[in-house]
């Protein structure tokens, strides 16, 4: 009769043989429990492991935030840089050796805030960079600030009013920059974080995810998994990424409407 | 008159005592020094002594530039006016600038007289008004042993003491017109030629030249009506007219030079002249006279300044001193010089 | 053989050909054997109007500074001449249009400013111009060849870069530029006969290699190329620009990118990237945009991740002086950006280290994983010398990375600390070594920590590794015949040049002076500079910055306060008063 310990020690020997967790690290996420965060990284390793990409010919690249955390998780090579600048270093390391699959890496404050400048740019230069842009609507690092697409009327310390600037819309964002491939995603589901990322790993150019998460720490009032839950639904059946206009449409109608946007198929290296 | 622009058109003795008198009378006028020539105020009656070695460049040179930039004279080198305008009060330089002025001392001096038959021989004869003039003859000087001096200007009495004193050979052709504007009256003419014959120069008959050509590079032929002579050197020294030409179209009353009240005074207010470029009235003669000589001119420079500045000096020309030839005046206090 | 070191200046408004013409000079006297030393100043705003004077020293020894009196002017514009008055020596000579379209008025006129000894050349340029090619503008090769006869500059000279300058533009253009040339040759001859000076006597041509002329910003731009630059990133900022200019020219023939950025954060963090993927980059700006990189310049200092970053100092703060030179951002360079955050520094002073220390910054920042900083300046990138084409050496172009060996597949340590406080660096794309480079204080596998002992050895461990770069970096050199020294003179950047100018001059007469050439700003050999502070009775440290960022840095070595030179003018230290102030310093000395 196998004891509990011993069914649970053949199934870590298994998991273990299986290499499949090759890509965590060592370490622990230091992430709150119940973060959003997890999904995503499950997602990405995932995406990882499944199209078979040799660890040490990845870099993550990741700014600042609970998100720029990322990469320490992750069996690949990893430069966890400053505050707003993961998309211009990203792009020297991908021009530098393009035989690297280079993932981009942080939350909406380091993307639409500080970095809010790079967007447009690593957009219309196509540059061969995912980038995975975890929009959970808050600053939690820094402990509850709002950020740029926080809600009108978000209280906090930093706001104890109520936030009066009317958010950014990233996915919307990246459409008008001209990014040649935008999905939006949600946390609470990995496995389409993890199909999404590797269309977009494969896509000849600029691929954005935007990932609604959650901050259960700080955030108990706007972005919670119920409330996400209540609003992600997927996009219609008949959508066609290739269609730019549709796009537009579908994103200026529907908040959290998620799967692949837009994707253009005409891409001139 | 203190704010106004003072100009003396000429960077000779007049003009220089001209200016040093302006300056010292009134010690916020602007002076301006306006010269064609490009060096700066030297002796001209002493460029024989330089040719003779006696004196070096610094000698000649009067003040330095310091000098005039302490003072505040501004000195204009190598630049010519080429028009004046009298109701604009303007005058303008070759290289088209035009300089407003309030009052204005004509002080330009003459230049080298060559009667019209030898004005084709002009590059094969030197003269002698300027440095540069007088380098040539060092550097042909250098060269050469014997020179022809035709016609006998004061300069060339002084040339030929340079001459001598190098031990060169003189021959010396005495003109009629030699001592322009003063027609030798045949008394003066046998005082020089003594004089010179004395000194060990040849004095030969006046004739006219016909031809001269240059032979080799040290030596010229020169044909005159009654010989032919060869000599390593011509020069020409018929006097000195007025450098007036610039001023012809001004409105200026012009005969030779410029012609001026007892005071200086041109027609023009607080326009004058002085200086070799000048005819002065004589009021007792009731005629015009012309100054030669150094002394001349700075004396006339300087009545020209405190004139311009409001006095009313006469020049003072007493007759004994003035020669009365036809039809021409000179002061000549020259005479002695020699 | 008599020297010859004349400084001539060709002055005149935008459009009237004047950089051509002062380029047609530099390039003439370069090729008759002479060395060269050209300065150019450009109108501030972009368009249109505006004084453009070119100022070159040529001589027949090296020249290491400029002058500051001017002794031939060609002016092409006497409005805007006029401003360059001032600065003529005593005897200088003037060539102009003695025939200007319309009459000037004496206080507006060039010729009223000169002093009476001033030669003046006055030709009619335009009239000349058009007689000979039917049009004025070959006005500024009429005036180049008058310039050209009175100074005694052969015929053929000036002829021979025209015509290769010209080709390009047809056979038009070449002749209207070669008949301008030679009727203003031929009227000065004709007309000047008298007054031919003979300056420019052609020396004998003792062989050696043949030598070019280059400016600091094409030298820093050859050298990156001949370092194996594959990519620049930057962003476009006087007087750097022309760098990025250079590169996007010469670059994509030989396999590189250069990419123009959003921003100067994006270009150093770019930068950093690419080094950190193992290609090497460069990015180069000036002040207001290296205050923008400090950020990420420090983060390549935590994270240990080599980079090359030009800074072209310009006149500050802020916005500042975008045309004009000065010294003012060695603080910034040596400490900008937050924490200890120790880096290397490093500044050219003449052309020649332009390209040599711009090759090997990338060798520095490999081989000592650190972002390297080469401070250069208006002056110093806009001027133009003649020097033998620089080359760099295989080993000076080497790549000096310091990879990890293979037995640490496994058990690799990032950052390692060891001896010299250089930790191997994998590079991605390595098998077995993999890591994560971070900006937050890490433990020696790169894993964030904030424990005193761990930052305490982290950072002694990041400064060591600095300190041990001495030994690679150019050690201060010294002028002087040793021995006791009443004053001794330290100085960097372009200032050197003028300093070397002073204390020969000081020599020359006999006076006990040095100079000592710092070129490696930070680290800095403390024990050199202090032997050669104890020798001397007073160091002197002139600078074009307002306190004396240098003096601040290394003052504290000597045994009594260094004096302070200081100047904000925005122009070249003139050498004149280097000398002035040493007199001074030796005169107070012996009372």
């Amino acid at each position: 009769m196998k004891t509990k310990g011993k069914v649970l020690r053949e199934g870590v020997h298994r998991i273990k043989e299986s290499r499949v967790f090759d890509i965590r690290s060592e370490a622990l996420p230091t992430w709150c429990p119940g973060c959003g965060y997890f999904g995503i990284h499950q997602g990405l390793n995932n995406c990882i492991q499944k199209l078979g990409l040799a660890h040490h010919k990845v870099v993550i690249v990741s700014g600042i935030g609970c998100a720029g955390r990322s990469l320490f998780f992750t069996r690949t090579y990893g430069l966890h840089t400053v505050h707003g600048r993961t998309l211009p270093v990203a792009t020297g390391v991908k021009t530098a050796n393009p035989e690297l699959t280079v993932f981009a890496v942080g939350g909406d404050g380091d993307g639409l805030a500080i970095g809010g400048g790079h967007l447009p740019h690593v957009a219309r230069r196509n540059v061969n960079v995912n980038y995975l842009l975890f929009d959970n609507s808050i600053y939690g690092l820094t402990k509850g600030q709002p950020s740029p697409s926080s809600p009108v009327g978000m209280k906090s310390k930093a706001s104890p009013s109520g936030t009066i600037d009317k958010p950014l819309n990233a996915t919307l964002l990246a459409l008008t920059y001209g990014a040649s491939f935008v999905a939006r995603l949600f946390a609470g589901d990995p496995d389409s974080i993890c199909r999404a990322l590797i269309e977009g790993v494969q896509h000849p150019g600029f691929s954005i995810f935007h990932i609604y998460t959650s901050c259960v720490t700080f955030d108990k009032e706007f972005k919670t998994w119920a409330n996400l839950k209540k609003w992600v639904h997927p996009l219609p059946q008949d959508h066609d990424p290739s269609d730019l206009r549709q796009a537009f449409d579908r994103v200026l109608d529907d908040e959290f409407s998620v799967g692949i946007i837009y994707k253009r198929t005409d891409i001139d290296k | 008159m203190a704010q106004e622009h003072c100009v003396i058109i000429g960077n000779g003795p007049a003009a220089n005592q001209a200016a040093l008198t302006l300056r010292e009378n009134s010690s916020d006028a602007r002076i301006t020094i306006v010269g064609q020539e490009p060096f700066p105020h030297y002796r001209p009656h002493l460029l024989p002594e330089y040719i003779a070695g006696r004196l070096s460049q610094e000698d000649l040179c009067v003040n330095t530039p310091a000098f005039y930039k302490e003072c505040g004279i501004k000195v204009r080198l190598g630049q010519k006016v080429v028009h004046v305008d009298f109701n604009k009060r303007e005058l303008v330089l070759d290289h088209k600038e035009v300089i407003s002025f309030g009052g204005l001392i004509i002080a330009c001096g003459g230049k080298q007289r060559i009667p019209e038959h030898l004005q084709v021989f002009d590059d094969l004869m030197l003269t002698l008004k300027t440095p540069a003039d007088a380098a040539q003859w060092i550097e042909q000087l250098s060269q050469v042993d014997s020179v022809l001096i035709v016609g006998g200007d004061l300069t060339s009495l002084s040339l030929t003491k340079a001459l001598l004193s190098l031990e060169k050979r003189v021959i010396f052709m005495l003109n009629e017109d030699s001592f322009w504007p003063v027609p030798l009256c045949n008394e003066l003419s046998e005082k020089i030629k003594h004089m010179l014959t004395e000194r060990g120069v040849e004095v030969i008959k006046a004739g006219r030249i016909k031809r001269v050509t240059r032979v080799s590079d040290r030596s010229i032929e020169v044909e005159t009506d009654n010989k032919t002579l060869r000599v390593g050197i011509l020069g020409a020294f018929f006097g000195m007219t007025p450098n007036v030409k610039f001023l012809a179209r001004s409105g200026l009353d012009i005969e030779r030079g410029v012609l001026v009240d007892e005071y200086l005074q041109t027609r023009f207010d607080l326009v004058y002249a002085a200086g070799d470029c000048a005819q002065v009235y004589h009021p007792t003669i009731k005629d015009y006279w012309v100054s030669i000589g150094y002394q001349n001119a700075i004396n006339l420079g300087k009545i020209a300044g405190l004139n311009l500045l409001g006095g009313m000096l006469s020049v003072d020309a007493s007759p004994e001193s003035i020669f009365f030839v036809d039809g021409i005046i000179v002061n000549t206090s020259w005479w002695t010089e020699f | 053989m008599p020297v010859v070191d004349v400084t001539v200046e060709v002055c005149g408004m935008a459009g009237d050909g004047t950089i051509a013409a002062g380029g047609l000079i530099n390039e003439a006297m370069s090729d008759g054997g002479f060395s060269v030393l050209a300065f150019d100043s450009y109108p501030a705003e972009i368009r249109g109007f505006g004084r453009c004077v070119t100022r070159s020293r040529i001589g027949n020894e090296e020249i290491v500074a400029l002058e500051d009196k001017t002794h031939v002017l060609i002016s092409l514009n006497d409005e805007q001449a006029r401003s360059r008055v001032p600065f003529l020596s005593e005897n200088s000579m003037i060539f102009f249009d003695s025939n200007p379209a319309v009459y000037v008025r004496e206080d507006k006129s060039l010729v009223s400013e000169l002093d009476p000894e001033t030669i003046l050349f006055g030709m009619p340029f335009n009239d000349i111009a058009t007689a000979s090619a039917g049009t004025t503008r070959g006005r500024n090769l009429t005036a180049l060849g008058c310039f050209a006869a009175i100074c005694g500059a052969p015929h053929d000279l000036f002829r021979g870069v025209i015509i290769r300058k010209f080709k390009s533009k047809g056979e038009k253009v070449l002749q209207t530029n070669l008949r301008s040339f030679d009727a203003g040759f031929d009227y000065a001859l004709e007309h000047f006969s008298n007054r031919i000076k003979s300056i420019f006597l052609i020396p004998d041509k003792v062989g050696g290699p043949k030598k070019v002329l280059l400016s600091g910003n094409q030298a820093i731009g050859k050298a990156a190329i001949d370092a194996g630059l594959k990519l620049y990133f930057g962003y476009p900022i006087t007087p750097a620009t022309p760098i990025m200019e250079y590169l996007a020219t010469h670059l994509p023939a030989l396999g590189g990118r250069v990419i123009q950025m959003e921003d100067e954060i994006a270009s150093i963090g770019a930068v950093l990237g690419s080094f950190y993927a193992g290609t090497r980059a460069m990015t180069a700006t000036s002040g207001p945009g290296f205050a923008l990189m400090t950020e990420l310049i420090t983060h390549g200092v935590m994270a240990e991740i080599p980079a090359v970053i030009i800074n072209a100092q310009r006149g500050g703060p802020s916005t500042g002086l975008p045309t004009k030179t000065e010294q003012s951002d060695l603080h910034a360079a040596v400490f900008g950006g937050p924490g200890d955050s120790p880096r290397i520094v490093i500044a050219p002073t003449n052309v020649a280290e332009c390209y040599h220390y711009t090759v090997k910054s990338f060798q520095l920042a490999e081989k000592y994983q650190t972002p390297v900083i080469l401070l250069a300046d208006f002056y110093l990138d806009n001027r133009v010398e003649n020097l033998p084409m620089p080359e760099a050496s295989e080993s000076e172009k080497s790549g000096s990375n310091v990879l990890p060996e293979n037995s640490l597949k496994g058990s690799y340590r990032r950052y390692e600390i060891t001896e010299s406080g250089i930790s191997p660096r994998a590079l991605p794309g390595m098998e077995g070594f993999i890591f994560s480079a971070t900006g937050l204080e890490h433990t020696q596998t790169g894993v964030p920590d904030y424990s005193p002992e761990n930052h305490m050895l982290m950072t002694e461990k990041r400064h060591r590794k600095i300190t041990g770069a001495l030994g690679d970096l150019p050690s201060p050199e010294e002028f002087s015949s040793g021995g006791k020294l009443d004053v001794g003179v330290i100085g960097w950047g372009s200032t050197f040049g003028s300093i070397l100018e002073a204390v020969t001059s000081a020599r020359n007469r006999g006076l006990r002076v040095g100079g000592l050439k710092i070129t490696s700003i930070f680290p800095f050999h403390e024990s050199v500079i202090r032997a050669f502070m104890n020798r001397c009775s007073e160091i002197l440290i002139p600078e074009l910055n307002y306190a004396g960022q240098l003096a601040n840095l290394i003052g504290y070595i000597h045994s009594k306060d260094v004096v302070r030179l200081n100047r904000v003018t925005g122009t070249p230290f003139p050498p004149s008063a280097i000398l002035e102030k040493i007199e001074y310093l030796v005169q107070v000395g012996d009372e």
